[in-house]
């Protein structure tokens, strides 16, 4: 192969160790392919020191391929959250921009917002269904997992039957359940014809909450057992055979095996779950409608932010409001990161640890990415062979 | 590798150049050329619009009418963002009314038109054109007036006994009794959009207050006088009687056989209050499609005590406006909507009241015939309350309506959350 192609090689994996480390971890582990163009490009680089100008066009690469990202990234989530901050200084109604037609009010839209027993009940609420979601939804998704796990006849049809609900739109499902809810719906009918009282499933303060969890368990428990299933197939069977030589039993093999083996999926399940309660909204927003869900006990954030933001004509209020569920979603967001996920996504995501110890202009050299690392050290190894 | 990199970065700046321009679609200083927006995606009403456009580009060689129809609920937000830059916004479109028009005045988006307008619409819609005036000045021209009342089953109040339609609130209450004790539920109500819930608060409230009190407290948006607490006090008499349809509270008023409209239009209920649109709303809600045959109509009963202005109705106003920027083919457009021909079409093609008092002749239907006989008797007509006091302060009144109805505050409640929605906007 000719130096020069070597040469673009070896840049590619720069790029990647450099640019990309904060994706996918794996895809960064060198194939053993390019690991031996690496290696002879490596030597020829040195030899014929074209790295700098290497660098230059290394920079251009990335800002170009880097661009549509970023561009979209900035455009779409950046400015408007900077944009959103700026609205909620000023009471404006959305007409002209909120210098010219709106008045400033400092932080007052966010003092009124914290201090709104509505909006405190907005944010109480989410946070309920997240626990409620997480402890009825965890377990019941790992038993069926297993119970799927096994082979039985008809797994299959089982298995794509309770994924149904998630695929099914939330419009849809929000639309049924409301119907069958009513009042005078389909499911008092049946209560009432074998003798049962009816009940106010979605009025009744007291009831409503459950039966918001209720429709929430039902529609996303599929998709917990789904990453459920697929985190008991990369368990290793070697590992249950070598138990049960050990004359282990089966809830013993769970217990030991299973579940500290399914930790990441269960953490990482933990986490789309606790968003997805955050910004619940289109649901609550069908079943009970801006105005209900507020009396009925099941109002979210979000949905108080479109009642006050937009059905209010108070677009600076709206946006301080918004901001406000940006800052608790991210907080809650980093601590779970923090806490419980970073043994997951150590290096990937957080690499906090290394910046402070190494400062960020030695980071960049001294990759803290393990995976990179040990990459690094094959090479070095296999470097050090050919020498 | 270059030629790769220049490739991309070509494809980037293209998408970029490419969104931004999606953003220019809307209209043009080209004065041959008129957006016009309206909220009717279906039916005659859509048809009329194409017809009204293609007659005026008839009568108008070299102009062209670009028609969008938008779908009623996203009209509101989507004028907003497009009028955000008037030079790009539509040239004539549906206005919101009340507030909301107020503030795109304030924000220079609408055209005065107090002088633009022609002979016929200023005598023919006198009225109407109250509505749409601001400040003295005429900022639409109106197509159709919408009082309120209450739609009723003749059939349903024959078989509860009852003879004569309730004129007093007491008769009210007793014919909904009369009606629950017969076994049929007297009024349906569609609480989840609030606002149905809260028209019999303004309803009450426009009896109860005198009429300076109304529109003072309305125009300075202070509810401090006693008549806005009484107000919430015999709605919750009402409420305490239990005639409301049952689960009013998850109950919407439009979508649907379980609709509150849809009760009314199937006899699940006996009455609804509701605007002058009720009569083709629960035409397409009955169950063979045809309009209600024993749909019938009467005033909002009178209150004993109450200081408000006998006979006053409310209801809504739907007029056009014309963007600030736009030239005048569009004004020639707003003054063709009002000509007496294409009102008298319009009030067929959407069963309503036409705005311009001529074309009126044209209603023939039973039901809104009635109406038309206590408008032409009311002394006053006001605008429904949410729409005068704008989004902010209505939006957060529809809220306590539905809150009390459910239990969870009082009449006192009401009036605070008018007052404390004040600080939001």
């Amino acid at each position: 192969m000719p130096p020069k192609k070597l040469g673009f090689v070896r840049t590619r994996i720069n790029d990647v160790r450099s640019a990309m480390s904060a994706t996918n971890r794996i895809a960064v582990v060198p194939d053993a392919r390019l690991r031996h163009n690496d290696k002879e490009a490596n030597m020829k680089t040195t030899k014929t020191s074209k790295q700098s100008s290497g660098k230059g066009r290394n920079r251009l690469e990335i800002l170009v391929l880097s661009a549509p990202a970023i561009i979209l990234f900035v455009g779409f989530v950046i400015l408007p959250i900077i944009l959103g901050a700026y609205y909620g200084l000023y009471q404006w109604k959305g007409f002209g921009s909120p210098s010219t037609n709106g008045k400033f009010v400092g932080l007052q839209n966010y003092i009124i917002a914290l201090k709104d027993p509505n909006f405190q009940a907005a944010i109480g609420h989410p946070l309920l269904i997240m626990i409620g979601s997480l402890v009825i939804q965890g377990p019941l998704a790992v038993l069926f997992a297993l119970l799927l796990n096994q082979k039985f006849k008809g797994r299959a049809l089982i298995r794509t039957l309770i994924f149904v609900p998630y695929v099914v739109s939330e419009v849809i499902v929000g639309t049924g359940w409301s119907l069958l809810l009513q009042k005078t719906g389909a499911v008092n009918q049946i209560l009432t014809s074998i003798g049962l009282p009816a009940v106010d499933w979605l009025a009744n303060p007291k009831i409503a909450i459950w039966t918001l969890l209720l429709i929430i368990s039902w529609k996303y428990i599929g998709f917990a057992v789904i990453l459920m299933l697929a985190g008991l197939q990369s368990i290793p069977e070697e590992l249950y055979e070598a138990a049960r030589v050990d004359g282990a039993g089966f809830w013993q093999m769970q217990k030991n095996i299973t579940l500290p083996l399914l930790a990441p999926t269960l953490r990482i399940w933990a986490f789309l779950s606790m968003i997805g309660s955050l910004q619940l909204f289109d649901l609550v927003y069908i079943v009970w409608g801006n105005y209900v869900s507020t009396t009925a006990g099941v109002s979210t954030m979000a949905t108080y932010m479109v009642r006050e933001g937009r059905g209010a004509g108070n677009y600076g209020y709206g946006s301080a409001v918004a901001l406000i569920i940006f800052v608790i979603s991210l907080i809650i967001a980093l601590t779970y990161q923090k806490f419980v996920l970073n043994r997951d996504l150590d290096g990937a995501l957080t690499d906090g640890k290394a910046k402070k110890k190494f400062g960020f202009k030695k980071f960049k050299n001294e990759s803290s990415n393990t995976q990179v690392a040990a990459s690094e050290a094959v090479l070095a190894a296999s470097e050090g062979e050919e020498k | 590798m270059k030629v790769k990199s220049v490739l991309a970065a070509a494809l980037a700046a293209a998408a970029v150049v490419g969104m931004s321009a999606c953003g220019s679609s809307g209209a043009t200083n080209d004065d041959s050329t008129i957006t016009f927006w309206h909220n009717s995606t279906a039916g005659d009403g859509k048809a009329y619009w194409e017809q009204v456009a293609k007659d005026f580009e008839a009568a108008n060689p070299g102009v062209k009418v670009e028609i969008q129809a938008i779908q009623n609920e996203d009209f509101a937000g989507k004028i907003q963002t497009a009028m955000q830059d008037p030079s790009t916004g539509p040239d004539v479109f549906m206005a919101l009314g009340g507030e909301k028009t107020q503030e795109m005045i304030d924000a220079g988006q609408l055209m005065d038109l107090t002088d633009k307008i022609s002979d016929t619409v200023k005598t023919d819609m006198k009225t109407a054109l109250k509505a749409a005036t601001y400040d003295n000045k005429v900022y639409g021209v109106p197509v159709s007036v919408e009082p309120g009342g209450l739609w009723y089953s003749k059939d349903l109040f024959t078989k509860a006994g009852i003879a004569d339609t309730p004129s007093t609130w007491e008769d009210l209450l007793k014919d909904a009794t009369t009606l629950k004790d017969a076994g049929i539920a007297p009024i349906a109500l569609g609480a989840k959009d609030a606002w149905p819930a809260a028209h019999w608060y303004y309803w009450i409230a426009l009896r109860e207050c005198s009429n300076s009190v109304y529109e003072k407290s309305v125009q300075d948006k202070d509810f401090s006088d006693q008549c806005w607490v009484t107000a919430g006090e015999k709605l919750e008499e009402l409420n305490k009687l239990n005639v409301f349809n049952d689960g009013y509270l998850t109950t919407t008023a439009q979508q649907g056989a379980n609709s509150s409209a849809g009760l009314l239009a199937n006899h699940k209920a006996a009455m609804e209050l509701m605007g002058a649109w009720e009569p083709g709303v629960v035409k397409d809600l009955t169950e063979d499609g045809k309009a209600m045959a024993d749909l019938g109509f009467f005033a909002f009963p009178s209150i004993a005590g109450g200081q408000g202005e006998k006979g006053a109705l409310m209801g809504g106003v739907t007029y056009f406006s014309v963007n600030a920027t736009a030239g005048d083919n569009a004004v020639k457009f707003v003054n063709f909507i009002g000509e007496q021909k294409n009102q008298e079409a319009y009030a067929k093609a959407f069963s309503t009241i036409p705005a311009s008092e001529p074309a009126r002749a044209v209603v023939t239907d039973p039901a809104l015939k009635q109406v038309l006989e206590y408008l032409d008797k009311a002394p006053s007509m006001q605008l429904w309350m949410d729409t005068e006091l704008g989004t902010n302060v209505g939006n957060a009144l529809n809220s306590a309506v539905v809150n009390m109805l459910s239990g969870n505050g009082t009449p006192e409640d009401i009036v605070k959350a008018m007052q404390d929605a004040g600080a939001k906007g």
